[in-house]
């Protein structure tokens, strides 16, 4: 800290070891108590010899810098009486009720409801399946949820029915995060019935079977026994120093050039960047806008093609869109749309994105589909 | 897009159009995606160049010159010549960028602290924005008096500042078969470590009186992932944080703004962003990311739970397949190690692929949980190498091979493979990832 006023302690901070005379030491540390103020100010370096310094009614020895680190959050957290500091508002019980969404395996926060697998299959197509697959067998790489193949296999893929220990997850799950683009939009009844339909599609539950608030958590998982608590630390290394192997065993296993699957052009000169567009050098403002926003909200449905998104440069399906005019286009992509052929979320689910965003978005699935005006 | 009006994106469109034009073809290029990235900020007139007229005797324009002023950029931002340290991503890692990972540039930081801008990026539900007059964290359950706290409540808490490294458990996760990662910050990148601030769980929670029969705690996030995981009590009473701050600011979006929770030293995951609730119950709750994720499937076809810590693990981050050697002649090798256990008590490094070791000096700070920096002074011959580093934190653990991994978990196990990691230095310096035997 300066000796010079106020005004020029910043100031003083830029010239610092110039002309400011420094004040003189502070004691290694000093804990305004209780008070939520600066907690702690270091000024001896960590080579300092321990010395003892009085907090409250306690003297401590502190060492070492991380020493005065544990120490200030021991402080900081001292055992204190309920309500000591008086902060916060009590939590009502409609407060209480709005926000806890939590399912334990033991039934203990389900709500009332209940749900089919028949009355289930209909939403799940609509809902689910574009990702999860219509069976429950996955589009590329979004989650399997079907399936019975032993765990043991190579590459075994983990699904609800071989690997989840509680039909409680699926349904908390399901109702906190699911469908991806719009959690927290499903009926109580509703979730029952995907979580019934998933159920079902991994043969655990008949197609007519309610679930329901008092028959879900007795739903018995194949994998229910499946899962031990961590045993770690599980093996044992030595510190050896010389000898430790024969030089002429050793042997490269692996060499990750050898596949060449990730990223390299950051860094390699001489490797070509396969992923930028030719089109950059004639790239506006607006094609960078309406590219980043694709790769970021577009991309997964109208790459693939998943919910009968139309893919980029399929130039007829586009070119029959573009027809409907650009601000339907526009308008569709940002309110979201029912078509014939699938459903577009709005914005692609990305509600943060501006209209103007959106609009270079479907601008740029336009264009790269030979569909540009 | 740009929040600034029409009329001011059309004049800095034609702004850079006409910079670009003063340059060659291939700058051009480079100076049209560079300006997207700087528009708000200062333009440079001239192209980058390392033209000898700037370098001794020659006296280079900006001696001869003046720069910017104050606020041109009142939040700076890093030099315009450092623009390639950036997050990066695999994009086939998973189905989309909104629940996905983005990898901190290890090979280009210095120190143990990761800059905010950073710090590796793990969504479940792509990032909210949340206006922090409207959060709120509500604690509730089995507790006295349940309590809803604004963040203004939450910041008049005593506080706590602490370095502690954040790691997703499947770091290094794509390598359990063999090598594939083709960059340190691909291979080690899901790792951050910062200064947290904010207030200790156990003050919340003394303060909401937790009651004798509460054993676990239920923290979700406000995302749309709704992130939620079962916390033992015992952590939570130990050093976990509910944290506002990071290295200075309020936290980025990206680590949960306004309010995270941070868990010392354990899986990245329990360290939920966008804190909104916690509920504390006599059970865990056996929620999706500590069932089908976050559990380590062995080679039985069973599965480890509630494997939480984050064991000691080590990387060198210089040489790196990113930053390769050039000649021969003396090097300090450089590298990170961690441990979710406590501090680094040594580090050893290898030039010959296991055969001898020799103990780097451990550099800086040694922190509990935090990432550590060792170095080792290095004479090449030119020649090749087979680097390694293997870390010992103070429970004496020693950071094993994946030999000895693999023989305990199998290869379908997915997260915490913390082994000894092999980069290869060819002749001429070029540095690979490799796995020995």
């Amino acid at each position: 800290m300066c000796r010079l006023s106020r005004t020029f302690v910043g100031l003083c901070a830029l010239l610092a070891g110039s002309a400011c005379t420094p004040e003189p030491a502070q004691p290694p540390v000093s804990v305004a108590s209780g008070s939520g103020a600066g907690t702690m100010a270091v000024a001896a370096p960590p080579e300092t010899a321990p010395s003892a310094t009085r907090i409250g009614s306690t003297a401590r020895n502190i060492g070492t810098l991380d020493d005065i680190e544990e120490l200030s959050v021991a402080i900081a957290a001292e055992r204190r009486p309920s309500g000591y500091f008086g902060y916060g508002d009590p939590a009502t019980p409609e407060q209480i009720a709005g926000w806890d969404i939590d399912v334990r395996p033991d039934g203990k926060g389900l709500p009332p409801g209940s749900g089919t697998a028949e009355q289930g299959e209909a939403l799940y197509e609509e809902k689910c399946s574009t990702c999860h697959g219509v069976f429950g067998e996955g589009e590329g790489r979004w989650p399997k949820l079907a399936g019975d193949e032993p765990l043991t296999g190579e590459r075994p893929e983990k699904t609800v029915g071989n690997y989840w220990p509680y039909a409680s997850t699926l349904w908390d799950y399901v109702h906190r995060a699911m469908p991806f683009y719009e959690p927290q939009s499903l009926s109580d009844d509703e979730v029952y019935s995907v979580v019934a339909y998933v159920l079902y599609l991994n043969e655990l539950i008949e197609y007519d079977f309610e679930l329901n608030q008092s028959n879900l958590a007795a739903v018995e998982m194949p994998n229910r026994d499946g899962f031990f608590v961590d045993p770690r630390p599980d093996v044992v290394n030595a510190v050896c120093m010389e000898d430790c192997k024969n030089p002429d065993d050793i042997r490269i296993t692996w060499d990750s050039t050898e596949l060449g699957v990730t990223p390299t052009q950051h860094f390699q000169d001489d490797v070509a960047d396969a992923a930028a567009p030719a089109a950059v050098a004639s790239a506006t403002l607006d094609d960078a806008v309406g590219q980043r926003v694709y790769d970021q909200a577009c991309k997964t449905c109208h790459g693939p093609g998943l919910a009968g998104a139309p893919v980029v440069g399929d130039a007829p399906a586009w070119a029959a869109r573009r027809d409907q005019g650009l601000d339907v286009l526009v308008r569709h992509a940002v309110e979201g749309f029912q078509g014939e052929a699938g459903y577009m979320p709005a914005k692609g689910g990305q509600v943060q994105l501006g209209d103007d965003e959106v609009a270079a978005a479907v601008s740029y699935m336009l264009q790269n589909s030979g569909a540009a005006d | 897009m740009s929040d600034k009006p029409a009329g001011q994106r059309r004049d800095l469109k034609a702004l850079l159009a006409q910079e670009a034009g003063k340059l060659p073809q291939p700058e051009r290029r480079a100076f049209l995606a560079n300006g997207l990235t700087l528009a708000g900020g200062a333009m440079l007139g001239s192209a980058t160049s390392a033209a000898a007229a700037n370098l001794p005797p020659e006296v280079p324009p900006w001696t001869r010159s003046v720069g910017r002023g104050v606020v041109t950029v009142p939040y700076g931002m890093p030099s315009r010549y450092e623009q390639d340290i950036v997050r990066r991503t695999v994009p086939w890692l998973t189905a989309s960028a909104i629940s996905s990972i983005s990898f901190t540039p290890l090979h280009r930081l210095k120190g143990i602290i990761t800059p905010n801008g950073l710090v590796f990026e793990r969504y479940h539900g792509g990032v909210p924005e949340i206006d922090p007059a409207e959060h709120r964290l509500m604690v509730h359950g089995l507790v006295d008096r349940p309590l809803i706290f604004t963040m203004d409540d939450l910041m008049r808490f005593p506080s706590v500042s602490v370095i502690r490294f954040i790691e997703c458990p499947a770091n290094g996760g794509m390598e359990w078969r063999g090598a594939q990662m083709e960059a340190l910050q691909f291979t080690h990148g899901m790792l951050s470590c910062c200064e947290w601030t904010g207030v200790p769980l156990a003050t919340l929670l003394q303060e909401v009186g937790v009651s004798a029969e509460a054993k676990w705690l239920l923290a979700e996030g406000a995302d749309g992932s709704g992130m939620s995981r079962s916390i033992p009590l015992e952590k939570a009473l130990d050093d976990s944080i509910v944290v506002y701050a990071q290295n200075g600011e309020m936290l980025r979006p990206e680590q949960g703004y306004p309010l995270r929770l941070l868990n010392p030293g354990w899986e990245g995951n329990t360290s939920v962003k966008w804190l909104r609730r916690l509920e504390l119950g006599d059970a865990a709750w056996y929620h999706r990311e500590e069932t089908s994720k976050y559990t380590d499937l062995m080679p039985d076809g069973r599965a480890r739970k509630f494997s939480w810590v984050q064991e000691t693990n080590s990387v060198i981050t210089f040489p790196c397949p990113e930053n390769g050697l050039k000649q021969a002649g003396k090097y300090e090798i450089e590298g990170l190690a961690w441990s979710g256990r406590g501090r680094i008590k040594r580090v050893d490094v290898s030039v010959d692929g296991g055969v001898s070791w020799r103990s780097a000096r451990v550099k800086g700070l040694i922190l509990p949980k935090a990432l550590t920096r060792f170095g080792l002074e290095w004479d090449w011959d030119g020649g090749p190498a087979l680097l390694q580093s293997r870390a010992v934190d103070e429970t004496g653990y020693v950071q094993p091979t994946l030999a000895q991994l693999r023989e305990a978990r199998g290869v379908e196990s997915i997260y915490h493979k913390n082994a000894i990691h092999t980069w290869r230095v060819a002749e001429g310096g070029g540095v690979t990832n490799v796995q020995i035997e």
